[in-house]
């Protein structure tokens, strides 16, 4: 068997989806549970001519509901498993997330965004940022990294599998069309060359020895009898999101506290953002950027520092305000007047955003 | 900086636009220049105009569609009607020749308007089934986003393997990147 996927840095020129199935590997999983759906399909494709060759397996399922739950299975038995999935998809894939929210089980899932509601356009959209932090019949205790460019699908994939192993919440890579099917350049590395350890795998059930005698008891539930039970249970899960969310809420910003207008906008959408403020900047507007890269847990402190400094902040999304709901939920109270900019299932261009910005500042 | 060079090739399946973007795109990758290369892709398994959109400066691309293009490539009829709405006044439009029934369309906004002659030329002097790499060198002559010869080695490093057999289509395929040039010299 072949060692290594990659060894040392190369610089490679590939679409997106074929990006998270090298980051996966370089990331140690072992097994991808899925069912095909675009625009993630290309996911599957490449794991699966990847896969053979580094002993790796896949297992194609009937639906979402069941890629999910075999993922979560994979991981009770101890594998770094995970799954792929889009629109329609990634609903059905909140039943078997929850399960792993209840459980505390590290479930990574790669998210590439479509259009909605229901089948909609197969193409991109912004409009899964709700389901995918807040889904299921649960709290929203996940972790959801917002790519935006290929380097980022290659970074976060491997760290969405670090994060779930060590802090063991669901763990999104929310990716979309537009990032699936595009070719950029990126630099692919292993990343134990580069001092970023794999956290390790283990089973979490069928260990040797009796429970309660020999080791303690896995108590890997999602059934409660009583209302109190269940309570502590979630006062518990709520308990180590709490704690872990500063560590783990990754943003970048350009000038936010010092601007009179700051933009707020995740995922590709940052990458047009980011080209309208520094071309306004350096014509001598005063805007900056807020990028939140997870959009749960957000970097809360940082960013109620730029909407209480900032007297306006404009939020950009291809969806109907999900990003932006997330952002006034967290902003509650600051003084910054919220701006939307909205094209749901929409790109929205760099020039739509300094046009925008032009009319705000006057 | 100069800001990047947007590209909107267009066709019909078969015509092989998809190929010449993702070329164009892997050589000014290799040159060390930022490249970024989307598809339309939709619910249709055929029947569709294909669109490919391509951009290449030197700093990271922002969002990878556009509203208007720098220049706009269609070669059939309904791309003609497909890409209208990517034309402003800074536009290049370049069409086939051979295209019928749609001057009237043809957006008289656009910077320039060529009409190239690259079906005629594929039948008539090299191979039809080179009408693509003669596109492919129109456009890299058009919007010099990288230089001829880079363009041939991308081709050489796609299709290497069959000229090693057929050394002869090698030269029909530089030769079309060269005739694909000549019919945009000076135009631009």
């Amino acid at each position: 068997m072949p060692e290594k996927p990659i060894k040392g840095e190369k610089r490679y020129f590939m679409t997106g989806n074929e990006v998270v199935a090298y980051a996966a590997l370089a990331a140690g999983a072992d097994i991808m549970y899925g069912y095909p759906i675009t625009p993630q399909n290309e996911i599957m494709h490449y794991w699966t001519r990847l896969a053979p060759r580094y002993g790796k397996d896949f297992l194609q399922t009937e639906d979402e509901l069941s890629a999910g739950f075999t993922t979560v299975g994979g991981v009770l038995a101890g594998k770094k498993s995970f799954t792929a999935t889009a629109g329609p998809g990634n609903t059905l894939m909140q039943e078997p997330v929850s399960m792993a929210e209840a459980m505390r089980l590290p479930i990574v899932v790669v998210i590439q965004q479509r259009g909605g509601p229901s089948t909609a356009t197969v193409i991109y959209s912004q409009q899964e940022v709700t389901m995918t932090t807040i889904g299921g019949n649960g709290e929203g205790f996940r972790i959801v990294y917002s790519t935006a460019t290929h380097q980022e699908l290659f970074d976060y994939t491997i760290k969405a599998f670090n994060a779930a192993w060590k802090y063991r919440f669901p763990t999104f890579v929310l990716g979309d069309g537009y990032q699936a099917k595009m070719r950029e350049s990126l630099t692919m590395y292993d990343p134990e060359e580069k001092g970023i350890p794999i956290v390790p795998s283990e089973p979490y059930v069928g260990k040797p020895g009796v429970p309660g005698v020999d080791r303690p008891p896995g108590q890997y539930r999602n059934t409660y009898n009583v209302e109190e039970e269940l309570y502590e249970v979630v006062e518990n899960l709520a308990r180590d999101f709490n704690a872990i969310a500063p560590e783990v809420a990754e943003y970048e910003s350009l000038e936010a506290g010092r601007s009179d207008l700051v933009v707020v906008s995740h995922g590709v959408i940052s990458r047009a953002v980011k080209e309208a403020v520094s071309e306004l900047r350096e014509a001598g507007a005063s805007v900056g950027y807020f990028r939140p890269v997870t959009l749960r847990p957000l970097a809360e402190k940082e960013l109620r520092d730029a909407a209480n400094k900032a007297k306006a902040m404009l939020l950009v999304e291809s969806a109907n305000g999900q990003m932006a709901r997330l952002i006034k939920d967290a902003a509650y109270g600051c003084k910054a007047e919220m701006i939307p900019l909205y094209k749901p299932g929409m790109g929205i261009t760099a020039e739509e955003v300094a046009a925008k910005i032009r009319s705000i500042l006057g | 900086m100069a800001k990047a060079v947007k590209i909107i090739l267009a066709g019909e399946g078969g015509q092989g636009v998809q190929s010449v973007a993702e070329i164009i795109a892997e050589a000014a990758n290799e040159e060390g220049r930022e490249a970024l290369y989307i598809p339309n892709f939709g619910v249709e398994q055929r029947g569709g105009v294909s669109v490919a959109y391509l951009q290449i400066g030197d700093r990271p691309i922002g969002s990878p569609k556009f509203l208007k293009a720098d220049i706009v490539i269609a070669l059939s009829d309904r791309a003609v009607y497909r890409t209208l709405k990517y034309v402003g006044p800074e536009t290049v439009f370049v069409y086939d020749a051979g295209i019928k029934g749609v001057e009237d369309v043809i957006p008289k906004s656009a910077r320039k308007v060529l009409a190239i002659p690259a079906l005629q030329v594929a039948n008539e002097e090299l191979n039809p089934r080179v009408f693509n790499v003669i596109i492919m060198g129109a456009v890299v002559r058009a919007t010099e986003v990288v230089s001829q010869d880079r363009a041939k080695d991308a081709i050489e490093k796609k299709l290497g393997y069959k000229f090693e057999k057929n050394p002869e289509l090698r030269d029909l395929n530089f030769k079309a990147i060269d005739r694909g040039a000549e019919l945009v010299t000076g135009l631009v």
